[in-house]
């Protein structure tokens, strides 16, 4: 179902069970491998916990076997008995993106991104308690990563602690999109503005040219068209700005965009030719290099957006969230 | 043979009684299919499934299916009288108290939006209106000096611990209860139309603190519930006019408060599917100018609810429901319920006068909140405590 992108599908354990399994079937990691959780952790670039729940999922296929000492090796039951303590380092396995992009990432990171996408998908829907040891399961990492993602979710005003000390996220309140928005529109045109010197001209013509295709009817409407839309302006176009603290704070800001995009999967995608225009206008000032007029279109685009996000957000409130991840709880 | 045209419509039971129905299906040329949903679900269906039905009567949500996009703008042209809308929208225009609501998101404007400049279109049909306030039984007035005005701050009073009933509804029961904390505690919320995240957070730990100490006998749904809360131990609660005609057929005394605060003004207006073409897009315009020939309005007068053009409903009424309902004076004989029960004695008078005195008396319209959804979760949090 189409929504806010969360970054990461499934579990953690299940990636690196698929990766391990699919290692082993194509002889990339040979029977007779000595396997220990911390030694394949390290070669992955993931925690623990996850790589000891894949090992005992896959001695439970018959795909390892525990040794009596320590760990697991690879090799059925039948298979000759004679574990090499090979350097996993030395083996070229092939890892999946999700894997590959974690190396060098701290184990926050990582999740951060899917469980706020999660958070931010269910609450215009209603109040959701968080737990803990869900997460852990669900991604396959440690409590303490989990309250590190969790607590820098609170800083950024995305959850609280209700007084039995659960966390707590929602409701997704008007209020919560005014002040998003009364951030947003402070920072966000003058970032754009601030960047226009080092933007591309071919690629902002291209940007202009995909909102006149949708405007002119050449290009249907949809919800990849829209997003496609929706990142030229508000996240490509911003990709250039020098200053990571306001590129950040920007992105903090941009919460309306969440509301847009459940309200085109719940309601549908009709006419948006207001939103179509307001582009233009901004991406015809980038062009012609004038940083004040595109400053002043986005804040009009932006102010005209806030007021379709509340209204939007209003009919959003009257629904109960179509799925919602296995660590929330609805509670009111 | 051609497959008969059925007409899908979805409304609350209290503005669709039995007697409408039956007039409906007797008067127009076409199957009728009446889906009676009194809680949120209704409205659920009305925003995601807008082919799943034809007409729509709503209240207090004209401005969220329109962005939902879930009803289509109806051409004042097609519509019997269409004019008087727009003449009456123009003189109310000064009057926005007493009508308001009604009017003030009726018009489609050039922009697309909703506004209250009138044009050709409208997203709704304005049909009943009415006021709401709390009712009791005649002991309650013992609690207080003769000749106290009746507040909404008697819903918190004391006095009446154990003894008082509101409604589940979350939208209107947390209309009444801001009334009743703003009687109650001596505060002023800017707008109890919509109030603010920390306005609902009082009002709510308010209602929470009363629950706990037992103040609340029974929570409602619907009227008939209303009624049976009230033959059933309650003394004053949240009302609906429908379940005071029940109640009074029944011999149960009931008064129906003027508060001195105002009461709460309500509309329910029609709107069509935007799904809804060709032929059942026709029958949809019949079922509507059937509304609007004043037939169907007759009929909800017997339970109080007013017919936002009068004087299209004045010719199915008998004088002495004229006078009883409208001009607010003592009925000079007995008058039935829409069951055709009695449930007015002769010489009896409405609390709080005539149309115009009664609507005029409005302190705050039905309306969903933009923080709704804060409002549900305190709201479920008091229904569950």
């Amino acid at each position: 179902m189409a929504k806010a992108k969360a970054s990461v599908s499934k579990p953690y354990y299940q990636i690196v069970r698929e990766t391990l399994g699919a290692n082993v079937e194509n002889g990339n990691l040979p029977t007779g491998t000595r396997l220990l959780v911390s030694a394949v952790a390290d070669r992955l670039g993931v925690s623990r916990p996850p790589v000891k729940r894949a090992l005992e999922l896959l001695a439970d296929d018959g795909i390892i076997m525990p040794l009596s000492s320590q760990g697991y090796v690879v090799g059925a039951a039948e298979s000759p008995m004679n574990p090499a303590r090979t350097n996993l380092h030395g083996l070229q396995l092939e890892l999946p993106v999700e894997l590959g992009s974690g190396l060098g990432q701290a184990s926050w990171e990582r999740i951060f991104a899917a469980v706020e996408a999660e958070i931010m998908n269910c609450i215009p829907f209603g109040t959701f308690q968080i737990s803990e040891a869900g997460i852990g399961d669900y991604f396959g990492v440690s409590r303490t990563v989990v309250r590190d993602v969790l607590s820098r979710m609170d800083s950024r005003g995305l959850l609280a602690k209700d007084r039995s000390l659960h966390w707590i996220a929602g409701p997704f309140s008007a209020r919560m999109l005014d002040d998003a928005h009364e951030v947003r529109r402070l920072l966000e045109p003058g970032a754009l503005a601030a960047t226009l010197p080092h933007l591309d001209n071919p690629a902002l013509a291209q940007a202009r040219a995909r909102v006149a295709a949708v405007l002119g009817g050449s290009v249907a409407l949809t919800q990849d068209a829209v997003d496609t839309l929706e990142a030229d302006l508000h996240v490509d176009a911003l990709r250039l700005v020098r200053n990571k603290r306001l590129a950040q704070a920007v992105q903090l800001s941009q919460i309306s965009l969440v509301i847009n995009r459940l309200f085109d999967t719940y309601i549908g995608l009709y006419e948006e030719n207001d939103m179509l225009r307001e582009h233009a206008l901004v991406f015809d000032h980038l062009l012609l290099g004038d940083c004040d007029g595109a400053a002043v279109a986005l804040r009009y685009h932006l102010d005209a957006d806030h007021a379709r996000a509340r209204a939007r957000l209003k009919v959003l409130s009257v629904f109960d969230a179509a799925d919602i991840a296995p660590y929330l709880t609805r509670i009111h | 043979m051609t497959k008969r045209l059925k007409l899908r419509v979805i409304g609350r039971s209290e503005v669709l009684p039995r007697a409408v129905l039956e007039l409906a299906a007797k008067e127009l040329p076409f199957d009728l299919e009446f889906e009676l949903v009194d809680s949120v679900k209704g409205l659920q269906r009305v925003v995601t499934s807008p082919n799943t039905f034809d007409v729509y009567h709503q209240w207090h949500t004209v401005d969220l299916i329109w962005t939902a996009r879930a009803i289509q703008a109806i051409d004042l042209k097609r519509i019997h009288n269409g004019e008087l809308i727009k003449t009456q929208a123009m003189a109310r225009r000064s009057d926005s108290g007493a009508m308001g609501s009604v009017f003030n998101q009726l018009f489609v404007q050039p922009s697309g939006a909703i506004g209250a400049a009138p044009t050709g279109e409208i997203v709704m049909l304005p049909l009943l209106h009415g006021v709401d306030a709390f009712g009791f039984l005649p002991p309650v007035l013992k609690e207080w000096p003769a000749g106290t005005p009746h507040s909404w701050g008697w819903l918190l009073d004391r006095r009446l611990q154990g003894r008082v009933a509101i409604m589940s509804d979350p939208v209107l029961g947390m209309i009444e209860a801001a009334l009743a904390v703003e009687a109650s505690e001596n505060m002023r919320f800017a707008d109890v139309g919509n109030l603010t995240i920390e306005e609902i957070d009082t009002v709510a730990d308010i209602l929470l603190h009363k629950k706990k100490l037992g103040h609340f006998k029974t929570i409602w749904g619907n009227y008939q519930e209303a009624a049976r809360s009230m033959q059933r131990g309650a003394v004053l609660q949240s009302m609906f006019s429908p379940a005071i005609a029940m109640l009074r057929s029944q011999g149960v005394p009931v008064i129906s408060a003027v508060p001195q605060e105002g009461y709460r003004g309500w509309h329910v207006d029609l709107c069509i599917s935007s799904a809804a073409q060709g032929e059942q897009l026709e029958a949809a315009y019949q079922y509507l100018n059937w509304w609007m020939s004043g037939k169907a309005g007759a009929v909800t007068t017997r339970q109080g609810y007013y017919f936002v053009l009068p004087e299209l409903v004045r010719p199915h009424l008998s004088e002495a429901e004229w006078d009883y309902w409208y001009a607010g004076k003592p009925a000079q004989t007995a008058l039935t319920n829409p069951a055709g029960k009695p449930s007015i004695t002769p010489g009896e008078m409405r609390e709080g006068g005539s149309y115009l005195e009664r609507m005029s008396r409005v302190r705050v319209w039905n309306a969903f909140m933009d923080e709704h959804t804060y409002l549900v979760r305190r709201w479920r949090e008091f229904l569950e405590a």
